[in-house]
């Protein structure tokens, strides 16, 4: 068997706008699902009951089920429950962001939880008012909990956009695959787009390390 | 448009899908079991192996990292049948590729259990006398897997979920067979819907007794 590996070069162009179209969605999901989980995770805390269930019930559904049935759902339900036609990218972006929503507010939750309740209650009696103690006391010291966390899901996130190449939207995996069968380069564009995941992130993978190692909190 | 939903095409497949459900649990469970052998090995390998092991070892696990699970599924069913010759049925291809990523993680695991435990405890017990084997497998493993265990329960949901992936190489598994019968039977809404509160109610009470798990034996693993 012969192989043609000038085939990856040919499709150069082709594979730069999959990688464009990788690195888009990552970016705009991560830049939705971090207020989302910073919502849901200040509505898991909140003293009211109802307010507090919804937000454990969407983050505990989400959690649970595969993600790639998650693309494929919002993809059929999501038009006729809603009774809008989405593009193959918003829908991808709307699967993406409500699964990474629900990881994020378990993050934060975590982050804020794990400042003792002490703190916040001194500065309560230092005078400052709630808000001023979330800003001031709480939040600086949770982001320094989360930020690794937050970091790991990048990686995974940046890697599951891979998944909604099965509706068709155009990034790195959907773009190999399509080349693959119209090439019938099967080896070479298949071996071509792990490695192009892998150029992008293996850097990646060790910067979240060098993150964990500056920011992580040890006992 | 949500008023008229139709459950009878599942009802009527139902053994179709259960059949699916089988695959999945069966794959799931391979996986796991081949995983933890795997990934021990190699993260047991990583943290107490000849320097040039540890390099390598750590160059895979970091790779599996980087590399989506779709993308090592999709090589393993149709790029490696090419350069090794053999091919693999769809089960066994997806059995091979998620077995190499979920066993990179599991190392991963290892690692980070193993060396939460603090050097002191390791330079104490030598100067007891103990050997290198009796260190490890008396005075670091047993703390080191308390701690380990919820990270490694939580193992057991991510394969869960990662099987689904390999309905894009036609294993027969509870999502492709969700596929085909929604494409047979006009009913994705239906089809998608159902097998989503199929796959929570497997996954929920794995995370929740994951959960449960780790309060009941955290403070066992405290030094």
């Amino acid at each position: 068997m012969t192989f043609d590996w000038g085939i990856i070069w040919h499709y150069r162009a082709a594979l730069a706008d999959g990688v464009a179209m990788t690195v888009l969605l990552a970016v705009a999901t991560m830049l939705i699902a971090i207020p989302g989980g910073i919502v849901l995770a200040l509505m898991r805390l909140s003293p009211l009951r109802p307010v507090s269930a919804a937000s454990a019930c969407f983050v505990e559904f989400f959690r649970n089920i595969p993600l790639i049935l998650l693309v494929y759902w919002a993809y059929y339900v999501m038009p006729v429950a809603i009774g809008i036609e989405f593009s193959a990218f918003t829908t991808g972006l709307a699967a993406l962001s409500l699964n990474v929503s629900a990881y994020n507010a378990e993050t934060f939750r975590a982050g804020i939880v794990s400042i003792r309740r002490g703190q916040g209650e001194a500065a309560l009696a230092l005078g400052m008012s709630q808000w001023q103690v979330m800003r001031q006391v709480v939040l600086p010291q949770a982001v320094r909990r989360v930020l690794p966390v937050l970091a790991s899901t990048w990686v995974s996130l940046f890697k599951d956009t891979s998944l909604v190449s099965v509706i068709g939207v155009s990034e790195l995996a959907y773009v190999s695959l399509q080349i693959r069968s119209q090439t019938f380069r099967i080896l070479e564009m298949l071996t071509a787009m792990a490695a192009i995941y892998w150029l992008l992130g293996y850097p990646q993978a060790k910067l979240v390390d060098w993150i964990h190692r500056r920011y992580g909190v040890s006992e | 448009m949500l008023g008229d939903l139709d459950f009878s095409p599942l009802l009527e497949s139902w053994r179709y899908l259960a059949a699916g459900l089988g695959v999945t649990l069966a794959l799931s469970a391979l996986t796991v079991v081949s995983s933890l052998l795997l990934g021990s090995a190699i993260g047991f390998a990583r943290v107490y192996g000849p320097v040039w092991i540890s390099r390598i070892l750590t160059f895979y696990i970091d790779s599996m990292r980087a590399i989506p699970v779709l993308v090592v599924l999709v090589w393993m069913y149709f790029a490696f049948p090419l350069v090794a010759g053999i091919s693999l049925p769809p089960f066994w291809a997806a059995w091979a590729a998620l077995t190499m990523h979920v066993a990179a993680y599991v190392a991963e695991i290892l690692r980070a259990g193993i060396n939460s435990i603090r050097p002191g405890q390791t330079r104490a017990a030598q100067a007891l006398g103990m050997s290198g084997a009796q260190v490890v497998s008396k005075v670091v493993f047993p703390q080191a897997v308390i701690r380990m265990l919820p990270a490694l329960g939580s193992i057991v949901s991510v394969t869960i979920k990662d099987t689904a992936i390999a309905a894009t190489i036609a294993v027969p598994e509870y999502m492709e067979r969700s596929q085909t019968l929604a494409g047979q039977s006009f009913r994705p809404v239906e089809v998608f819907t159902t097998a989503m509160i199929v796959y929570f109610i497997i996954l929920f009470p794995a995370t929740r007794a994951v959960d449960m798990l780790y309060r009941r034996v955290a403070h066992l693993g405290r030094s």
